[in-house]
């Protein structure tokens, strides 16, 4: 250890020993704390620059047709100004007031959001002049973000060109700057186990759900638009939208921020790097918020620690690293769950399971409803988004049951017979079902359920389904059921399903009570 | 008087054709668009942008003077830009042939943003234009080095100082060589924290005559730049002389402009 490391271990076990008063503001007796460590000597140059390192977008015709969704523009304009306010109250002392005065200003700018997107770095300009570096980081990212929306929106290019673009976008986005968070899975317990963490969502339970609304939505939107016809986008956002701003964006009873291979799994796991870098970037917002609301660290230990976290996320911390290896537990954790390389190891969870909240423990290579293994390739089955979540199922009786059984309004995405096509079916709050497809019909043929990809399918048209009943004489009795046939049918869950049991890890069991004769 | 309606309006059609209906932004704060001083920060690198701006100025004892303002701006590195700018004018003169339309200079400007904000440093730049003699009566080329300093006030408004240095290679009959000018602006966002498409301008420039034996104009400005889409601002202003030489005073002039980037 060189004399540098020295002196900054000691400055971050000094630190750490300073408990500056407001002991159990954060639920934490300060004693119990570890200690802050310090971030590495030698970090990137590019975080001591003193320029603003301002770069554009990728030069596209497709970019801003988010505005071609006017609601979904206005609300991601409404999540720029929120991040902006929070972080500007926070680093001007007035995190006293986060959960009052400043979700109040927020609330009001979610319910009346910006028509145009309103630049972040005049709303939140102290942040800059502190964090500059930090801003850079969540700029570029948000850049990403931005323009990924923009291509899905576009209706001029097919889903393949799209798709090369989504993977230039990608290319652009690490090679054009410096400040790029890694694509690879990162362990998140680990992430989230710093001394610091939870400080925001306990102290400030109602900002803290908005960053997880606005995640929420910014995570959901992604298959939402994703390989769907571009007409459908709209209508999905009508459900989406209404759901984000009615239920969402007011949650305070999240275990974890919301994930993109929970949101948006069939995004995520087409272009993996892509969805981790977006949970990477919203971990990162969690750090920040916890870091910079967490009075007992000095204020020259919080920029240590925010470039520490920025160090944790970045590309070049993870250079040579690979997905799907690493020591668990660790910073280079980069194992994922199977079934999902866009998504990294959950608290609690391993390669072979996870909890997801509000639905707990599962299989992310299993359908949702039936337990049995998801098909792979242009036969992809079908996602259903329903009550906050989106889950991949084998088939479309496993997403119309699904959605059945759970109150609101849904979206079911399916494959068809044709992989350039893909059905989106939105239901009312009755269960009623409309389609994008005018002459969609159904085969749903009862048969053992790990068959039940093959018997239950959607058809463009009466046409392409009499073709497959032809060529698969199993099904030569089979009938095409019309979209109201079809969704009068249900059945029981399947028998295939089972239930992982475990309880919640973010929900640690209460302490057993005391044995007779322990205690006064 | 023809021909500046005619680079007028190439000037708006070329604006409505353009495939980019969007780029740069109200907080971006650019020479002449509307005010006289720049804030320092460059273009974003790889953004491009067009700049187009009329003028009607009023000066006392001469006739009405007519400006437009054409400027193509790139991003071409980080805190880098580079452009190139002509600004067509006519009227403004006390006979005939001083009010004869002038195409005015062909300039190209180098902008070099340095240092951001940090804590309470403020962010520096500069910026160097060149003009070449394209205008009428013109002789030789004619430089500005400006030295530019912007740093918050208070949270959300911003103060910015401006200092240039103006030398002319080949100076007309009783020109000086070099003149010195400084302005002294402010910028605030409008309608915080429920609005954040506006921001408000104020300057008071003060410039040295580039006449010899003559004395200082002293200009106050107020100006507005708005976002109208989502890459695109329009902007508009109004500038008095306070003080100027004798004969040299406008105590009304107005400016618009559009800027787009992409």
């Amino acid at each position: 250890m060189n004399r540098t490391q020295l002196v900054l271990a000691a400055l971050a076990l000094a630190a750490s020993a300073v408990p500056q008063g407001h002991a159990g503001h954060g639920g934490m007796n300060p004693e119990s704390r570890a200690p802050l460590e310090a971030p590495p000597s030698e970090l990137p140059a590019w975080i001591g620059n003193k320029t603003a390192d301002h770069i554009f977008y990728k030069p596209a015709p497709y970019n801003f047709a988010v505005y071609r969704i006017p609601k979904l523009a206005y609300d991601l304009n409404a999540v720029a100004t929120g991040h902006a306010m929070a972080y500007e109250d926070m680093v001007t002392g007035k995190a006293a007031t986060l959960d009052s005065k400043t979700f109040d200003r927020i609330n009001w700018v979610l319910n009346h959001p910006p028509k145009l997107m309103p630049d972040e770095a005049a709303i939140s300009p102290t942040m800059g002049r502190l964090y500059g570096y930090l801003e850079k980081l969540f700029d570029w990212s948000h850049i990403l973000h931005a323009q990924t929306v923009d291509l899905m929106i576009d209706p001029r290019l097919s889903w393949q060109q799209k798709d090369a673009e989504i993977e230039r976008l990608w290319k652009f986005y690490n090679e054009r700057a410096p400040f790029t968070i890694t694509g690879l899975p990162m362990n998140m317990e680990y992430l989230d186990g710093q001394p610091y963490s939870g400080h925001f969502r306990k102290n400030y339970p109602k900002v803290n759900g908005l960053f997880w609304g606005y995640h929420w939505l910014q995570t959901t939107m992604y298959d939402m638009l994703w390989h769907v016809p571009t007409e459908t986008q709209l209508p999905q956002y009508d459900v989406v939208g209404e759901r984000y701003h009615q239920v969402e964006l007011y949650k305070t009873d999240r275990d974890f921020m919301p994930m993109m291979g929970e949101s948006s799994p069939r995004f995520s796991k087409r272009f993996p790097e892509m969805a981790n870098s977006f949970d990477n970037l919203h971990m990162l917002h969690d750090m920040v918020n916890d870091i910079l609301t967490s009075d007992w660290i000095p204020l020259a230990e919080k920029e240590r620690q925010i470039k520490r976290a920025m160090w944790m996320v970045l590309a070049s911390t993870h250079k040579g690293c690979k997905p799907g290896e690493g020591e668990p537990g660790t910073l280079h954790d980069h194992r994922y769950p199977m079934g999902m390389p866009g998504m990294g190891i959950m608290k609690g969870g391993d390669e072979e399971m996870m909890y997801m909240p509000g639905m707990g423990w599962m299989r992310m290579d299993e359908c949702g409803h039936c337990s049995i293994a998801l098909p792979e390739g242009e036969r992809w089955g079908a996602t259903v988004s329903a009550n906050g979540w989106t889950m991949l199922v084998r088939c479309l009786l496993c997403a119309r049951d699904m959605a059945t059984e759970t109150p609101g309004r849904a979206i079911i995405r399916a494959s068809t017979e044709d992989p350039k096509t893909t059905l989106v079916l939105i239901s009312d709050e009755e269960g009623n079902w409309k389609s994008s497809l005018s002459n969609v019909v159904f085969l749903e043929v009862l048969a053992d359920h790990p068959e039940c990809s093959s018997w239950s399918r959607a058809f463009t048209s009466a046409e392409a389904f009499r073709k497959f009943v032809a060529d698969n004489p199993d099904y030569k009795d089979a009938k095409p059921l019309s979209l109201a046939e079809w969704s009068q049918l249900g059945q029981p869950t399947p028998e295939t399903y089972r239930k992982i049991d475990k309880p919640n890890p973010y929900k640690p069991a209460p302490p057993p009570p005391p044995a007779k004769g322990e205690g006064s | 008087m023809r021909r500046f309606a005619l680079y007028g309006a190439l000037a708006v059609i070329g604006l409505l054709i353009s495939p980019a209906a969007n780029a740069i932004d109200h907080n971006n704060l650019e020479f002449g668009r509307s005010l006289r001083f720049d804030d320092a920060f460059s273009i974003a690198f790889g953004e491009r942008s067009w700049e187009v701006g009329f003028g009607l100025g009023l000066p006392k004892k001469r006739s009405a003077r007519y400006e437009a303002h054409m400027e193509f701006k790139y991003g071409f590195a980080p805190n880098r830009d580079v452009g190139i700018s002509v600004e067509p004018a006519a009227g403004g003169g006390t006979d005939g042939r001083s009010n004869r339309f002038d195409v005015g200079n062909v300039a190209l400007s180098y902008f070099h943003g340095f240092q951001r904000e940090i804590g309470n440093a403020p962010a520096l730049a500069y910026r160097v234009d060149v003009e070449a003699p394209t205008g009428r009566d013109e002789e030789g080329v004619r430089t500005r080095l400006r030295g530019i300093m912007t740093r918050t006030l208070r949270q959300y408004d911003k103060l910015h100082l401006n200092l240039d240095v103006n030398w002319a290679a080949k100076p007309g009959s009783g020109e000086r060589r070099s003149t010195i000018a400084a302005v002294v602006g402010y910028s605030a966002p409008v309608g915080f924290p429920r609005r954040f498409d506006t921001t408000m301008l104020a300057q008071f420039a003060l410039a040295q005559s580039p006449m010899r034996g003559e004395g200082w104009t002293g200009t106050v400005g107020m100006g507005i730049r708005r976002q109208t889409g989502v890459r695109s601002v329009v902007d508009v202003g109004i500038e008095s002389d306070v003080f100027a030489p004798s004969g040299a005073r406008t105590p009304f002039r107005f400016v618009a402009g559009y800027s787009v980037g992409y």
